[in-house]
């Protein structure tokens, strides 16, 4: 885990560039500090009545399923083909996803595409394919662990890391920088991202999954700002956590020593059901599966 | 490796066996050798920071030196470090300059080899970068610039923990400190910016509230403290009057680490001793 000196680290950071986000973030500090003092929060967007209102998935919607093959992500293309959507379900190796394909072969509503989240060219060249086309819901659902051995404190392996970051951080913002045009030109117009429990800094309880419960803090960061930054445009941003559920996501022995693991299809359908709720007015926020909201 | 306690059932009483011995034996010696040492020198307690050579790290040792701490120093390019080199120059043997590129975890490794049995009291992660503006817009964002801004930011200061474990360990105050930021607080975003910079403090906060729990039972505590805008080259080109002095942040943070125990352990601090949320 070596990487050259840089000397020139520092040089490329354009400072003229640098100071106005600068600026913000020291307004905002002072900002903050003040209103905090005073005891009460920020002021709250306006919205028009329909932006407080939740727009559920229905027959012809678009949905995009990153890691569409198994587990949380198969099982959403299948309860979304019940409901007659028209579905785009990703996955890194199309030949090998039997049942995504038997899945395709009964609904002609779903089409494979492959897809490897942590190739950013092979997202654009997905994007290219799809430009024009309106996606009601982007929805990143693949992910990795990032296997608990190598998130131990004392044998960290640091280049997993790199590959859960990627997988779970930058794959999903990436997704929305690629395919917002689509979801801008949609009827739902919403960016959903299957973040964690786990993400939240808060509940943190026992120290374990160093890595991966940090891609999921860092994603939450990330959607959120992108939930503020695409408002204006009407898109909505959120994040959905499925609870712990019984799919290779979570391997054995560790799945049986949970007893309150929930199954595939209750989870995907309690996902599905907190994906109805999000409107431009709670945008930004994370919807447990219980349809509480987690604190950060 | 934390634990080097032998698993294997004979090897594991055979290692006890000598453990409990040698520790009876150490036992009976201490209040000597302690009491020896007491009257000739006081502990003079140890503080590591990571870029030591400008801004915020270098006001740390200034005021940390200027308590009659032992600093040891980091700075990716010492010889360029001017400042650092006559701080170390008016304080021989107070402040000691390393070399140090907090990316390259074979130096922090090697760095930790040559500490072996040097007591750390506080292992102060400061250094930080901002991955420039430019490269966290969203629609351009730069993707290599987040990998860099992680490292730095997120996975060095659990890489500095688990390499200056053992001199935590054997210190009398036994804190890990990572400089955070305030921009770090997702409940507190309410404009859309920095979105690398961001999530490397989201994420360095979960691992350090993670490595809380993670050290609570052998006594270290861990903290994040927060500067607020300071007048640094980080933020380089801000009106003065936004920003607050090197002197003060500093101050402030250290009246938090001070404040920094086994209760508190976990905690990200503002500069005025408030809570930030996540």
């Amino acid at each position: 885990m070596t990487k050259p000196h840089d000397d020139n680290e520092q040089s490329h950071v354009d400072r003229r560039e640098f100071m106005a986000a600068a600026a913000g973030m020291a307004a905002a500090v002072l900002a903050a500090h003040e209103t905090n003092a005073a005891g009460h929060a920020s002021t709250p967007a306006n919205f028009a009545p329909e932006d407080r209102v939740a727009r559920p998935v229905s027959a012809g919607s678009r949905i995009l399923i990153t890691g569409a093959n198994r587990g949380l992500g198969f099982e959403f293309a299948r309860q979304y083909a019940e409901l007659d959507t028209r579905i785009i379900a990703t996955c890194r190796t199309p030949d090998k996803a039997t049942a995504l394909q038997e899945l395709a072969a009964d609904n002609p509503g779903i089409v494979i595409e492959k897809l490897d989240v942590t190739d950013l060219e092979n997202i654009d060249e997905l994007a290219t394919k799809y430009a024009g086309e309106p996606i009601d819901v982007l929805l990143n659902n693949a992910g990795i662990g990032g296997g608990a051995e190598n998130q131990i404190f004392g044998k960290l392996n640091y280049p997993v890391f790199f590959e859960v970051m990627s997988v779970n951080v930058v794959g999903p913002i990436k997704m929305c920088e690629a395919f917002r045009k689509n979801v801008e030109a949609s009827n739902l117009k919403k960016m959903i991202t299957v973040s964690s429990s786990q993400g939240s800094i808060a509940e943190v309880m026992m120290p374990m999954l160093y890595w991966y419960r940090s891609s999921k803090a860092a994603v939450n960061m990330q959607m959120v700002n992108l939930a503020l930054q695409m408002r204006r445009r009407k898109v909505i941003v959120g994040l959905v956590t499925p609870g712990a559920t019984a799919t290779d996501f979570i391997p054995e022995p560790f799945r049986s020593r949970i007893p309150s693991i929930r199954q595939p299809e209750v989870a995907a359908a309690d996902m599905m059901r907190n994906i109805d709720r999000f409107t431009l007015e709670n945008s930004g926020s994370y919807f447990n599966y219980d349809d509480t909201v987690l604190p950060w | 490796m934390i634990s080097k306690l032998p698993r294997k059932g004979i090897d594991r009483i055979r290692w006890l066996l000598v453990v409990s011995v040698s520790g009876l034996l150490l036992a009976m010696l201490l209040p000597a050798v302690a009491q020896e040492a007491s009257e000739d020198l006081p502990y003079i307690p140890t503080v590591l920071i990571t870029g030591a050579n400008r801004g915020l790290g270098l006001e740390f040792t200034r005021q940390y030196v200027d308590r009659g701490w032992r600093v040891i120093a980091t700075a990716r390019r010492p010889d360029a470090a001017d400042d650092l080199n006559a701080l170390a120059e008016k304080h021989p043997g107070l402040v000691i300059i390393e070399q140090l590129d907090v990316q390259d975890f074979d130096v922090i490794d090697a760095l930790s080899e040559k500490y072996a049995d040097t007591p750390i009291d506080i292992l102060l992660n400061n250094a930080g970068i901002n991955g420039g503006a430019r490269n966290q817009m969203f629609r351009k964002l730069q993707y290599e610039a987040f990998d860099e801004v992680l490292l730095t930011n997120t996975i060095a200061p659990l890489k500095m923990s688990e390499a200056f474990y053992e001199n935590v360990l054997a210190s009398q105050q036994k804190k890990i400190v990572t400089v955070s930021s305030s921009e770090g607080s997702i409940g507190g975003a309410t404009q859309p910016r920095l979105y690398f910079y961001r999530s490397s403090k989201a994420a360095v906060n979960m691992l350090m509230v993670n490595l809380a729990l993670q050290l609570k039972r052998k006594g270290i505590s861990v903290g994040m403290v927060n500067p607020g805008p300071t007048d640094t080259d980080f933020m380089a080109g801000l009106p003065k009057s936004m920003l607050r002095s090197p002197t003060d942040a500093v101050a402030d943070m250290i009246r938090n680490i001070d404040g920094l125990n086994l209760e508190t352990s976990g905690t990200f601090w503002q500069y005025d001793g408030t809570i930030i949320p996540w």
